[in-house]
């Protein structure tokens, strides 16, 4: 059970820092059935990503039904009209590969990992899982309890547990307030015939990216797919939106006591997305203030002081609520002053200019540092449905990169004065 | 490590990459050089991106380390990032990233590694600033300070106030008595707190020296010119006395060993099951990380199909064999218990798979399964430069890097009847050690 922010966040947060070569992206199309294609063709390796999301994430969650979104996308892999949970487990795995189902805020997401000579295996199961799952319900009551029990163990983590807080600080009334996996009381109480209904009404093609990255040429990988999906197409109904988060939900903060030798403590407050024109200056602000192993807070909190062994900041340009957080961990004594630190850091951006130094250090990490973010299939599949997911096109490396060379000393003094401002930080610690 | 965000267990974890790993792909254009200074140098072209990985391995851990200074290597991996007289305080981390590049480092009970990811055209100034680190390192003592504060807090979040890095460290303690690999890289709290600028000092001129290293640069990048470079960069620097051999040999185990921790705040107890196996230096360890996929690997493996699927004992289940350990190792199980399960419960699940190994034989579509699953991991090692260059360094450092090239092979022939033959011999109660964590405080004493 990960801890549902970071999830998002991370992802989010690599597609802020990426860009890319001036070869295209990938081939883009939109299929018959709305669905758009990304294909990026990497023939040196035999392997081949393939990466599925549609929109059905836990922001679609009935409010008595949460966990809805993250049980569905769990159970697809384990059973269809034509093979059980064991007989997909095995197939897949005996070729090696890996077929799995996800779910996050926004969407959902299948991902399957094969070898190139077990494309149209990996292909037909894909499909399976996908159009005919049967959500048997003795697997529904495995994996609903397994659920629960991952998510009341993950109370010993201190990461989960801050990450859960502070959502429910940033995001009042809002979905993003509810973890993706739900509760361990509601997610027992979900039933299969919600779980068949979520599926049938959410899991369509209009919204639906697939994304492709591997030893496979864009005809073929057409073919694969629409001679296995052709059936698959929007049903009438419109589809739900998800509200805006709050824009200023209330300032608060939250102590939640655990018996351990160190204090997490997360603050966050919201931000915004790839659309404002604020966005790149906030990236270079954030990159200055606790980006990397050169920002100030791993410089003063960590290296002069030696308070933490982790400290960092990011912005979370999620779709429906985007959010800056600031992290660290440190002894229970230390609690104060770390934060201190890091509080002055935050505002004193705000107040005196970066200097010429750490502007172009911050820009050329930024720019120079994409091709590292695509250096794996993997992360290619993932930035690839990012980009579409986010509408930002495939040109936005690009743009990300002229983007972040424009940004001026001034404008992150502007953009820090609001988005890193100390006092419109919630905050949740988790500790004595 | 020196950064956020990385896996756990440090104590276990890093020989899982290991045994799937290196190049399956066709047969590697490895340039391989080892200069008058000792220091083994080799390159790989990988054209794909216009990027190189440059990673420097040292063969050092805290496999070298003696009781009362444990943690010296992990601390030392720390400080190598607090400047030269050339690159002073804060300097390495600003310089790669100022290019565009990422780093970090880690510490096994083996080695200590560290990389730096960047655009191929920066490769030179990367060898510059490992040459100089190698052996120009400040070591201030005020730095030394705060680091070791940094230290303790990555000891906190890793070991203290994580069940499974807590419960790790003391059934590796109870599994050893005599090997190093009985405490934990990251070392115990009291010799953190307690090692001198000196000891370090002394620690880094023994270790890291070009004779105890290994360069691996894999790349958009020509070889030719890349060793000549090399050769200009690392080549100045003397060789020294070969560092003094580890010769702690861990004695047969004469019985079973159990131990049980308390944690305030775990909400599920954990099983911890290991057995002591040999490395790859024996002809049973292909069978024996044959057997390791058989029993954890994914879920239509053993553990998980029994336990968690069928049996609904446990929440979760996994386990580890470690291949290329450079000395003997355990071959380990994981499991936590199903909310109404007991941890005496699944204890006796596990030991009933592993039994079943031992009596009966492996069908052959598990069998294949299990060598396609190692064989799969190990082609999609070949997808980053980053995984292909620590494959290579692995194996390299292990014996050969020429071995990851009969790896596959040596999987391939492994029957049915090995896997049987390995389990009886490992598999003994005599060569077990069981660690249990419990939640909760400890039971108030019997008056």
């Amino acid at each position: 059970m990960r801890l549902f922010l970071a999830t998002v966040c991370m992802t989010l947060w690599m597609l802020a820092a990426t860009s890319l070569e001036a070869i295209p992206l990938a081939h883009r199309e939109v299929l018959d059935n709305g669905a758009v294609l990304l294909v990026a063709e990497r023939p040196a390796i035999p392997i081949v990503v393939i990466r599925l999301s549609v929109r059905a994430g836990a922001a679609f969650d009935p409010p008595d039904a949460g966990g809805l979104a993250n049980l569905t996308a769990d159970l697809l892999t384990r059973g269809t009209a034509k093979r059980t949970g064991p007989e997909l487990d095995r197939a897949i795995e005996f070729v090696g590969g890996s077929l799995e189902g996800e779910a996050g805020h926004d969407g959902a997401t299948i991902s399957l990992s094969v070898l190139k000579k077990d494309l149209a295996l990996g292909l037909d199961l894909l499909a399976e899982v996908l159009l005919q799952p049967a959500f048997p319900p003795a697997e529904l009551a495995r994996r609903s309890e397994d659920i629960a029990a991952y998510i009341l163990r993950s109370e010993q983590d201190p990461g989960a547990v801050a990450s859960r807080a502070i959502a429910e600080l940033l995001y009042p009334g809002h979905p993003y307030r509810r973890p993706v996996p739900g509760t361990a009381e509601s997610v027992r109480r979900i039933t299969r015939e919600q779980v068949a209904a979520f599926h049938r009404d959410n899991y369509r093609p209009d919204g639906a990216v697939i994304s492709v990255v591997g030893d496979v040429t864009v005809d073929e990988i057409r073919r694969g797919l629409m001679g296995r999906l052709g059936g698959w197409s929007p049903p009438g109904a419109a589809r739900p939106d998800i509200p805006m988060a709050p824009s200023s939900p209330p300032v608060d903060h939250r102590r939640i006591t655990r018996a351990l030798t160190q204090a997490t403590v997360s603050l966050g407050r919201p931000a915004i997305r790839q659309d404002h024109p604020d966005y790149f200056p906030l990236v270079v602000a954030n990159y200055i203030l606790g980006g990397g192993s050169a920002s100030r807070l791993y410089s003063r909190v960590r290296e002069e002081r030696g308070l933490a062994y982790s400290v960092y900041s990011f912005v979370s340009p999620a779709r429906h609520g985007p959010a800056y957080f600031v992290g660290l961990q440190t002894r229970l004594d230390a609690v104060d002053e770390a934060v201190g630190l890091v509080k002055a850091e935050m505002a004193r951006l705000g107040r005196e200019p970066v200097t010429a130094r750490e502007l172009e250090q911050a820009k050329s990490y930024l720019i120079g540092s994409y091709p590292l973010r695509t250096d794996t299939s993997g992360k290619m599949a993932g930035l690839l449905a990012a980009i579409e997911e986010n509408q930002l096109g495939l040109d936005w490396p690009d743009r990300f990169k002229a983007g972040v060379a424009r940004v001026t000393a001034a404008d992150v003094a502007r953009v820090a004065a609001i988005y890193l401002d100390p006092a419109t930080f919630s905050s949740v610690t988790v500790g004595k | 490590m020196r950064l956020r965000n990385l896996p756990r267990a440090l104590a276990l974890s890093w020989a899982l990459a290991v045994a799937s790993g290196a190049s399956a792909a066709p047969p590697s254009p490895v340039t391989e050089v080892t200069l008058d200074n000792g220091l083994r140098v080799l390159v790989l072209e990988d054209h794909r991106n216009p990027i190189v990985t440059v990673q420097t391995w040292y063969r050092v851990g805290a496999r070298n380390e003696v009781p009362g200074k444990t943690g010296l290597a992990h601390f030392l991996e720390h400080l190598m990032f607090k400047g030269t007289p050339t690159h002073g305080k804060g300097q390495f981390a600003r310089v790669v990233e100022q290019n565009g590049g990422q780093d970090n480092a880690f510490t096994s009970h083996d080695i200590t590694s560290y990389y730096v990811n960047i655009a191929a055209d920066r490769v030179d100034m990367v060898l510059g600033l490992e040459a100089d680190r190698m052996r120009h390192l400040h070591l201030d003592p005020k730095e030394i300070e705060s680091e070791r504060q940094v230290v303790m807090e990555e000891r906190r979040t890793r070991t203290e106030d994580d069940p499974d890095g807590y419960l790790s460290e003391e059934f590796l303690a109870a599994a050893y008595k005599a090997h190093p690999y009985g405490w934990p890289v990251i070392g115990w709290m009291e010799d953190i707190a307690r090692i001198t600028p000196p000891e370090l000092r002394a620690f880094y001129d023994r270790y890291y020296q070009p004779n105890n290293a290994i360069l691996v640069i894999v790349g958009d990048v020509e070889a030719r010119r890349i060793v000549r470079r090399v050769r200009e960069v690392f080549g100045r620097i003397p060789r020294a006395p070969a560092p003094p051999p580890m010769q702690a040999v861990e004695p047969p185990q004469p019985g079973e060993r159990r131990v049980l921790v308390r944690k305030t705040d775990a909400r599920s107890p954990i099983v911890y099951i290991g057995f002591h196996v040999p490395n790859y230096q024996s002809p049973d360890a292909p069978a024996l990380e044959v057997l390791s996929s058989i029993l954890q690997d994914g879920r239509a493996s053993r553990l998980y199909r029994r336990l968690v699927y069928e049996r609904r004992m446990a929440l979760s289940v996994g386990g580890d064999y470690s291949y290329l350990s450079f000395d003997p190792n355990l071959f380990w199980f994981s499991g936590t218990p199903l909310p109404g399960q007991t941890p005496e419960a699944l204890e006796q699940g596990m030991m009933d798979e592993i039994e079943r190994v031992k009596s009966e034989p492996v069908p052959e579509e598990e069998l294949d399964r299990a060598k396609n699953q190692i064989e799969a991991a190990f082609i999609w090692r070949q997808d980053s430069i980053h995984s292909r260059a620590s494959t290579l360094a692995r194996f390299e450092l292990a014996r050969s890097w020429r071995d990851s090239e009969s790896f596959v092979p040596l999987i391939r022939q492994v029957t049915a009847a090995d896997l049987q033959r390995v389990a009886r011999a490992y598999f003994q109660i005599d060569r077990r050690t069981v660690g249990v964590l419990l939640p909760g405080a400890a039971p108030a004493a019997p008056k």
